[in-house]
């Protein structure tokens, strides 16, 4: 029972942070503004808890230009791939006790 | 360990808002709420029924039309005449057919996609998302592709050919651009190319298979996602 929780990922705990991830899991990669309308969030709240994931070390930003416009795109590392996985896997685990 | 909390689970109306607002949340909840999202940010979910019912009717409308433009005589056992070029009024009746097709694509396209954006703003979401585009571009390529080589080879086939090309290359389309949407669409693809293919054989039933894969297909599906989802 320990163990398992002890998997859940405090990085993932928010219900945000959960919704970058899930959607960066199945699109290879996705700009601000799509994750913002997908997710139905706030400039200010996406972008503070984007930068908690790429802190982490879960997610990675990709800038450049759309004509003159910057755009950031981001995805997932490989270790954010992994450790959502394990994530996962642990919520999974709790709903079997 | 505690029984989970049953949140009522919203087929498609509910926005992420709804999970984001739940914040003690259970192991449940989360699972829920992460396939959720996966499923919304990758398929485009709002594809009107309602336009599959109103397409159908155009497709029967255009059906009835093109019966009444081609003359009895052509109309034998054997399928339509092998070339409608060698009959007298042959460019006449070519150019009648071609006008009312493309007055029903005109008129399906314009369906759907007016249905499909009153959808999107009904369930509060974006038509222009990166999983709309996804699916216009799985959808059109295949579609384009046999739309030109449905142009390149009229004439040159018989009617019943092109009628079959028609039903077949729309049913790859919808099975390629199924991943992008609802799952269903996938088997109306399916019934799509079936009609195609039966179509080949009866030469002389062309107009029927047509009419009833564009027509009575699309107005079946349009009634299932209706019963099913409850939803216009």
């Amino acid at each position: 029972m320990k163990n398992i929780i002890s998997n859940l990922n405090k990085a993932f705990e928010n219900r945000v942070r959960l919704g970058i991830m899930s959607v960066l899991m199945v699109n290879d990669e996705m700009d601000f503004i799509n994750l913002r309308e997908t997710l139905d969030l706030t400039d200010g709240n996406l972008a503070s808890h984007i930068r908690a994931l790429e802190e982490a070390g879960y997610v990675k930003s990709e800038k450049r230009f759309l004509g003159r416009k910057p755009n950031t795109s981001y995805s997932l590392t490989s270790e954010g791939i992994e450790s959502f996985r394990s994530h996962l896997k642990a919520l999974e685990e709790l709903l079997k006790q | 360990m505690e029984k989970q909390k049953t949140m009522p689970y919203f087929a498609s109306q509910s926005t992420f808002n709804n999970c984001v607002m739940n914040e003690n949340s259970s192991p449940l909840d989360d699972i829920r709420a992460i396939r959720k999202i996966m499923e919304e940010s990758t398929r485009f979910l709002s594809i009107s029924g309602f336009s599959g019912v109103f397409m159908g009717l155009i497709a029967i409308a255009g059906a009835i039309a093109a019966k009444m433009i081609i003359p009895e005589s052509i109309i034998t056992g054997q399928g339509y005449s092998e070339s409608l070029a060698s009959h007298p009024d042959g460019h006449r009746i070519i150019r009648l057919l071609f006008a009312d097709a493309a007055i029903v694509l005109f008129l399906a396209l314009t369906a759907a996609l007016l249905f499909s954006v009153r959808k999107t703003r009904k369930q509060g979401r974006k038509i222009w998302t990166p999983a709309s585009k996804r699916l216009l571009i799985n959808l059109a390529v295949p579609l384009v592709s046999g739309g030109v080589f449905i142009l390149l080879t009229a004439g040159r086939v018989p009617g019943h050919v092109s009628a079959s090309l028609m039903l077949v290359f729309y049913g790859l389309a919808l099975l390629n651009a199924s991943k992008y949407t609802m799952t269903e669409i996938y088997w109306l693809g399916i019934a799509e190319i079936i009609t195609g293919l039966v179509c080949l054989v009866f030469p002389g039933y062309s107009l029927w298979f047509w009419m009833f894969g564009f027509g009575v297909l699309h107005i079946l599906y349009g009634l299932l996602m209706y019963f099913r989802y409850k939803e216009i």
